[in-house]
């Protein structure tokens, strides 16, 4: 009884082309998605390379060389290769291999951790406070 | 509605651009014995590297035509004035000889490019430097000898020198001159935003992105920056400083700017920056200024700063604001204490924020 009059409003409501407020809540929606995409999405290509063995920073490394080299860990030796901009573990003495099988890591702010070996490369952008140096 | 479906059509367009990231193009290579840096924007990669590639070969073609002391043209050209003889030149070399001749004779030949002789007796004419003590008598009379742009007589397409003591060495012109040519070139393929450093000397075209190009300047004393400025479409940047070419004898420096009055390596400063706007080059307004852009004025006005003392500095300073615009200065002196004009004062960003106070304001360029 008290039913049918609410389907035929709902049935009415579907039909209703879409109000004022819904045209603000897609644009707000839409423009709310591009924002987050335009500023939190990195692009930004890394320029160094972090290593920490254990809780020491071994060193920062150039990215835009071609390298591969050992770095000792309490299991062994991992082996790491830069390639121009892009570097990751090719060989690492621990069981599972998940440092390995991440793969190539490219862009600033990407980190890869062997626990095992207590090894980490991490990617370091260019906060640079100038575009070039006058000297 | 419909207007409605238009706002939100054009706000997607206005996102949709505003998150269109800019394309860089960076390069490196080693040319003029430095390293020539060029980076620009939102040009497709494979013109982009086709442009900076042009660049780099005419950064190369130049200075095989320009090297002091390897065969070159000027080094033909050295080898005949040493012997009094007449010899063909370039167009390109004569205008150079002309323009050099003008800049040298409005700093009261501070800017000196006639001291080759001098520059290769204090061993600054290699590739490495090692300490040179030279002979005290040789250098008196190369000094003597009083080398000077205005002894050498062009003719059409020929040159003589006067002096056989004139030897060019255009080690304070050429890095300027080069950023010169890059700009007008790269203009007129139609780049808008592009940086050029060439070891340390930079143009700047255009901006990047939405703010004009950041450059930092380099602590004499120090291995980092210790400020920044911007620069604007067509202004160029070049410092002289004692920090880069220089050797060492019993803990007194000896950097690779030759004071042409006395012939030794000048003392009393670490570094003189300037920074200089696009050149209008209006013809008849002031016969000095004629044929002059802003790259090889970042290179040679900063030398005869570098040589005067803090008295003498003001009537130069005065000159070269009203001939080029010249207004800000930066001079760093021997005891490391800071100077600036008021002009740069106003827009230099310091990076160490104890600088600021340390800071001491030139009060000699009146506007």
């Amino acid at each position: 009884m008290s039913l049918l009059p609410a389907q035929t409003k709902l049935a009415n409501i579907k039909t209703a082309k879409p109000l004022l407020g819904d045209w603000l809540v897609i644009i707000a929606g839409t423009v709310l998605v591009i924002f987050l995409f335009a500023n939190l999405w990195s692009f930004a290509p890394a320029t160094k390379l972090l290593i920490r063995q254990g809780d020491k920073i071994l060193g920062t490394y150039n990215l835009n060389q071609i390298r591969t080299f050992k770095i000792h860990g309490p299991l062994g030796d991992s082996i790491i290769s830069i390639q121009n901009g892009k570097v990751r573990f090719v060989s690492s003495p621990c069981n599972n291999q998940y440092c390995v099988h991440q793969g190539w890591l490219k862009h600033a702010g990407e980190v890869v951790i062997c626990l095992p070996n207590q090894l980490s490369l991490e990617l370091l952008g260019s906060k640079k406070n100038y575009d070039t140096l006058n000297y | 509605m419909r207007n409605l479906i238009t706002l939100c059509v054009s706000l997607l367009t206005l996102c949709l651009t505003s998150c269109a990231r800019e394309q860089i193009y960076q390069t490196q290579s080693y040319v003029f014995g430095t390293l020539v840096d060029i980076t620009l924007v939102d040009v497709p990669e494979p013109r982009a590297r086709m442009l900076a590639n042009q660049v780099m070969q005419d950064f190369q073609g130049l200075h095989n035509r320009l090297h002091a002391w390897q065969p070159s043209d000027l080094s033909k050209l050295n080898a005949a004035f040493k012997q009094g003889k007449s010899i063909t030149i370039s167009a390109e070399l004569k205008q150079i000889i002309i323009e050099a001749t003008v800049l040298s004779q409005t700093s009261d030949n501070l800017f000196n490019p006639a001291i080759g002789g001098l520059i290769q007796k204090w061993g600054f004419q290699r590739s490495e430097f090692t300490p040179v003590q030279p002979d005290t008598k040789v250098i008196k009379a190369l000094v003597e000898a009083n080398p000077q742009m205005t002894d050498i007589v062009l003719n059409v397409n020929t040159a003589y020198s006067r002096n056989a003591a004139v030897q060019l060495d255009l080690g304070g012109y050429a890095k300027g001159y080069a950023l010169d040519i890059a700009a007008n070139y790269l203009r007129s393929q139609g780049v808008k935003n592009a940086l050029i450093n060439i070891g340390g000397n930079i143009i700047a075209l255009g901006k990047h992105g939405d703010t004009p190009w950041r450059v930092g300047i380099q602590d004499p004393r120090g291995p980092s920056a210790i400020a920044t400025v911007e620069l604007a479409d067509g202004w160029a940047i070049g410092t002289s400083g004692d920090y880069q070419r220089y050797f060492e004898v019993n803990g007194k420096r000896y950097c690779h700017i030759i004071d042409p009055r006395t012939g030794e390596p000048t003392q009393g400063t670490e570094a003189v920056t300037v920074l200089l706007p696009p050149q209008k080059n209006i013809k008849g307004s002031s016969s000095e200024a004629v044929l002059t852009s802003a790259g090889v004025l970042s290179d040679v006005l900063s030398k005869p700063i570098f040589l005067l003392t803090p008295l003498q500095r003001p009537a130069v300073l005065q000159k070269f604001s009203q001939l080029y615009q010249l207004q800000d200065v930066m001079i760093i002196d021997n005891q490391h204490h800071i100077f600036i004009t008021p002009t740069l004062a106003k827009h230099i960003h310091w990076l160490d924020e104890k600088n600021p106070q340390q800071v001491a304001i030139l009060n000699s360029i009146s506007n």
